[in-house]
């Protein structure tokens, strides 16, 4: 049957469905909504690729703003190491969401294809550091004040960090945010192992932190969306009810979940929505 | 309280009250309460549009345009995706003014370009709105 010959309410709560799952998974699996959003609803659903990156953001953007607060207040995300980050990622992904509603729908298709491949190799590769070790600060990171103690309630001790290399940092938040307003995609997959690994910030608090980046550098590029008019309710309403309604069961099921299993299931999903959205934007397969 | 207290205070509250309005918004106009702007059972022609057509065909506002259109449905959602995007400006403005009570300057000014940046995003300037 036609996408086109079905009811028009069949797509919202088809929607509405979809991203409830996604929010179940996303919250298991440790992403953002954003990334498994903006391929699967763009490969699978009706909706023209414009609109999914701006319902893609600020599905992002909801979940980033609804986690701060806890965050923030248990001090799992550090506001003096974002801040000077955000910055920079927000005024790339401003550049990003321009340069992604200028750019032939087939190129960024396939771009998005090929960046969602790519998130689930690195997602399949990706190491962590509890702990990094070896951090030596750097000049600017000090004068930047990004360095502090949070609590850790899991071993119930306090936890110093410091951070080092932060000029590059600045380079490869620039290149998050490109690609974050290029795709609509929360870029939480790529601003822990940038915070974690490449700072040597610990882990926990890098999920805190990116979840605060996210919500700084998505509002920019959102804006771009909606002023351009490629926001439509009857999309981006249903799917942040949905995946915030997802994300409360998620959590709840956070402690039974296997997490090695949920981690296959988002690279399996993030494999087959990226080859759609990579045949898609090749004309393979529309 | 710190900084980042403060910042999550304003954080909590915005978010809250920003989806509050769209859930609200989007169930007046998904249930015909309030009068859409395009009749919904047309908006399978619409969505499958690349932007620019879909801005031609349907004369939908873009920038600011959409407040003059409060009285229509599909608008009244903006204001809730609107405030989303204001609740992140907020909060800056509302830590600006700590930071420089305490002579953090480097910090404020962090503070002031961000939000010059974020209000820039949001003016319509960059996009081409009016």
């Amino acid at each position: 049957m036609e996408a086109a010959a079905l009811p028009w309410w069949i797509w919202p709560l088809a929607l509405f469905a979809v991203t409830f799952l996604l929010g179940i998974v996303a919250v298991l699996a440790g992403v953002g909504g954003g990334v498994l959003f903006v391929p699967i609803v763009g490969g699978f659903f009706p909706f023209h690729l414009d609109f999914v990156r701006g319902a893609g953001l600020l599905l992002a953007l909801s979940g980033a703003l609804s986690a701060g607060p806890a965050l923030l207040r248990g001090g799992l995300a550090s506001l003096r190491l974002a801040m000077p980050l955000a910055v920079v990622g927000s005024i790339t992904s401003i550049g990003g969401a321009l340069l992604g509603l200028a750019l032939p729908t087939s190129f960024v298709q396939t771009a998005l294809g090929v960046t969602i491949l790519a998130i689930a190799a690195l997602m399949w590769q990706s190491k962590k550091s509890e702990r990094p070790a070896g951090v030596r600060p750097d000049a600017l990171g000090e004068a930047l004040h990004m360095h502090g103690v949070y609590h850790d309630p899991a071993s119930g001790r306090d936890v110093e960090w410091r951070v080092h290399r932060t000029t590059a940092a600045f380079f490869a938040f620039g290149g998050i945010g490109v690609l974050a307003g290029m795709f609509g995609l929360g870029a939480g997959w790529a601003n822990v192992p940038v915070f974690n690994l490449l700072m040597g910030v610990p882990l926990k608090l890098s999920v805190g932190t990116s979840g605060f980046l996210l919500s700084v550098i998505d509002t920019s590029a959102a804006w771009i969306y909606i002023n351009r008019g490629a926001v439509l309710p009857i999309i981006v309403a249903p799917s942040i009810i949905g995946v915030m309604l997802g994300a409360k069961i998620g959590a709840r099921l956070l402690r039974v979940a296997p997490a090695a299993t949920v981690r296959r299931i988002v690279i399996a999903l993030l494999l087959v929505a990226g080859a759609r959205a990579l045949l898609k934007g090749l004309g393979w397969w529309n | 309280m710190s900084d980042q207290h403060v910042y999550a205070r304003w954080l909590d509250w915005g978010t809250r009250i920003s989806l509050a309005v769209l859930i609200a918004a989007f169930l007046a106009y998904v249930f015909g309460l309030a009068p859409a702007a395009l009749p919904l059972a047309e908006m399978p022609r619409f969505w499958t549009l690349p932007l620019e057509r879909y801005l031609a065909l349907s004369g939908a506002p873009t920038g600011w345009g959409w407040l003059p259109m409060l009285d229509k449905g599909e608008y009244q959602n903006l204001v809730g995706v609107a405030l989303l995007g204001l609740v992140t400006v907020v909060c800056y403005l509302r830590v600006l003014p700590l930071l420089l009570a305490r002579r953090e300057r480097l910090q404020a000014a962090i503070v002031a370009a961000q939000v010059l940046v974020l209000l820039l995003a949001a003016s319509g300037l960059l996009a081409g709105g009016h």
